[in-house]
């Protein structure tokens, strides 16, 4: 073994086995997929504020990855179901927007800058931006109806015939009010769905609660969240950690909140996959249609 | 309704955290800023240069970009990382190029997500920090920022296809 390598090794040991490298670039096609008698799953990603469209791809490719890696050695009744991956986006080019006027003209980011730290919560926190942020909440368009339906909707249509697929959505920060909005609105319709066909693993939550009795995963090493904790006690208490992670001084994920992050540290990553793996088994025992 | 107005509570409260978080993290940010070096003065573009840039090769890519690809991404054990990240900025030129049109925004989003789906087979644990690299050099002025954010605004409700795993790699380009 090659100094190199023992050293990559030694070091990986002492970060965490999530730091040694995944498995081969091609993933095998789920098994249950060939079958068409198989049940289906869909899996949403919901992604939050300062998250492109581009960016909310990769976190629900990250998110598919992870959990396809782990899927062989999930509950029979797990691996007997084809899961499919879907987005459903929360547009926030416009808060975005925002965000880069306030770093170009208050802290006097270049634009290279700014797309570097966009995920890290040096700038998703700094002080220079308190008046973007005051200003939504006195903006009435910053509370999107519009959204929180198109989601419900996009659930509705995949529990009802002829999909008649178990739906389990998987929010990150701002997310998870979008997915808990929704949830109520798809249960709050006079023809509701069978109890228990959708489901919410949240990740990285500022909600006091998951709809439907879901589970969640927010780390003690979050500084976003952790601060929003500091104002409403309400906010669910932290569940997970990052470990000993670079990722927690890493410029791209300094303040503990990104969704990749979350995937890619121990033990929240094994931890939200295992929450999704229970959450599958109850949606499992549930006819959608 | 009750859900709507716990919704409409909800998400206010997401801006009102947001800002008492802002008072309670100041110092922190404050260091990390200053730790990354993201508040450092580098040499930037003219801000009158075009969105579009020089391309003297047609190929699609601003030449700056094409520069910075083949240093970063050198030798042939990178070749198939090379191209990947030369298609997802082709597709980000055409955004930026064309971001005022709903049509045309649509179909560069979707080549956009094919080029990401090519990156995740060609680096499944590395994509993320290569992604974000590579969009910084992208986006180099606030007018190409503008429109990329633009670009994205013009397809906010639609709801593009994904490939699953198996298939990213059916969406690289020779």
């Amino acid at each position: 073994m090659s100094t190199n390598r023992y050293l990559g090794l030694s070091l990986s040991v002492l970060l965490g086995v999530a730091w040694l490298p995944e498995a081969g670039a091609q993933m095998p096609a789920q098994s249950a997929c060939h079958n068409a008698a198989a049940p289906r799953t869909a899996i949403y990603f919901v992604n939050g504020v300062t998250t492109t469209r581009d960016e909310a791809r990769l976190n629900g490719g990250k998110l598919e990855l992870q959990f396809l890696h782990k899927l062989p050695t999930m509950a029979p009744a797990v691996q007997a179901m084809c899961h499919l991956f879907f987005l459903n986006i929360n547009p926030t080019s416009g808060a975005v927007k925002d965000f880069l006027e306030a770093g170009q003209q208050r802290l006097g980011l270049t634009s290279t800058t700014f797309w570097q730290g966009l995920e890290g919560a040096g700038l998703a926190t700094s002080g220079v931006i308190a008046q973007v942020l005051q200003r939504s909440v006195n903006n009435a368009d910053q509370i999107d109806q519009e959204t929180i339906q198109r989601h419900a909707s996009a659930y509705r249509e995949q529990i009802a015939s002829p999909s008649c697929r178990r739906v389990l959505i998987v929010p990150h920060s701002q997310g998870n009010l979008y997915s808990n909005a929704s949830y109520d609105e798809v249960y709050g319709q006079v023809e509701k769905p069978p109890l228990g066909a959708l489901k919410i693993v949240g990740v990285a939550t500022p909600a006091d609660a998951v709809q439907g009795g879901g589970l969640y995963r927010t780390s003690s090493t979050d500084v976003l969240i952790s601060g929003i904790r500091l104002v409403l006690s309400g906010t669910l208490p932290a569940n997970t950690h990052w470990g000993i992670s670079p990722l927690l001084v890493s410029p791209a994920y300094s303040g503990g909140h990104s969704f990749i992050g979350y995937l890619t540290a121990e033990p929240s990553r094994t931890q939200i996959l295992t929450d999704m793996e229970s959450s599958l088994i109850a949606l499992a025992s549930v006819n959608p249609c | 309704m009750i859900g709507r107005v716990h919704a409409e509570n909800l998400l206010c409260r997401w801006c009102v955290d947001t800002v008492g978080l802002l008072m309670t993290t100041g110092v922190l940010s404050g260091l990390l800023l200053s730790c990354s070096g993201e508040n450092s003065t580098s040499a930037s573009p003219s801000q009158t240069e075009s969105i579009a840039g020089m391309d003297a090769d047609a190929n699609g890519v601003r030449d700056d970009v094409d520069r910075y690809i083949d240093t970063t991404y050198a030798g042939q054990v990178n070749a198939d990382l090379n191209k990947a990240v030369r298609q997802y900025a082709k597709a980000v030129q055409l955004s930026l190029v064309d971001a005022d049109s709903h049509t045309l925004s649509l179909t560069h989003a979707t080549e956009r997500f094919r080029a990401l789906e090519c990156l995740m087979a060609r680096r499944p644990d590395e994509f993320h920090t290569i992604f974000v690299d590579i969009r910084a050099q992208l986006l180099n002025t606030p007018s190409r920022s503008e429109a990329y954010l633009n670009a994205d605004d013009q397809v906010k409700t639609a709801n593009i296809p994904l490939l699953p795993a198996d298939q990213w790699v059916t969406a690289c380009q020779s």
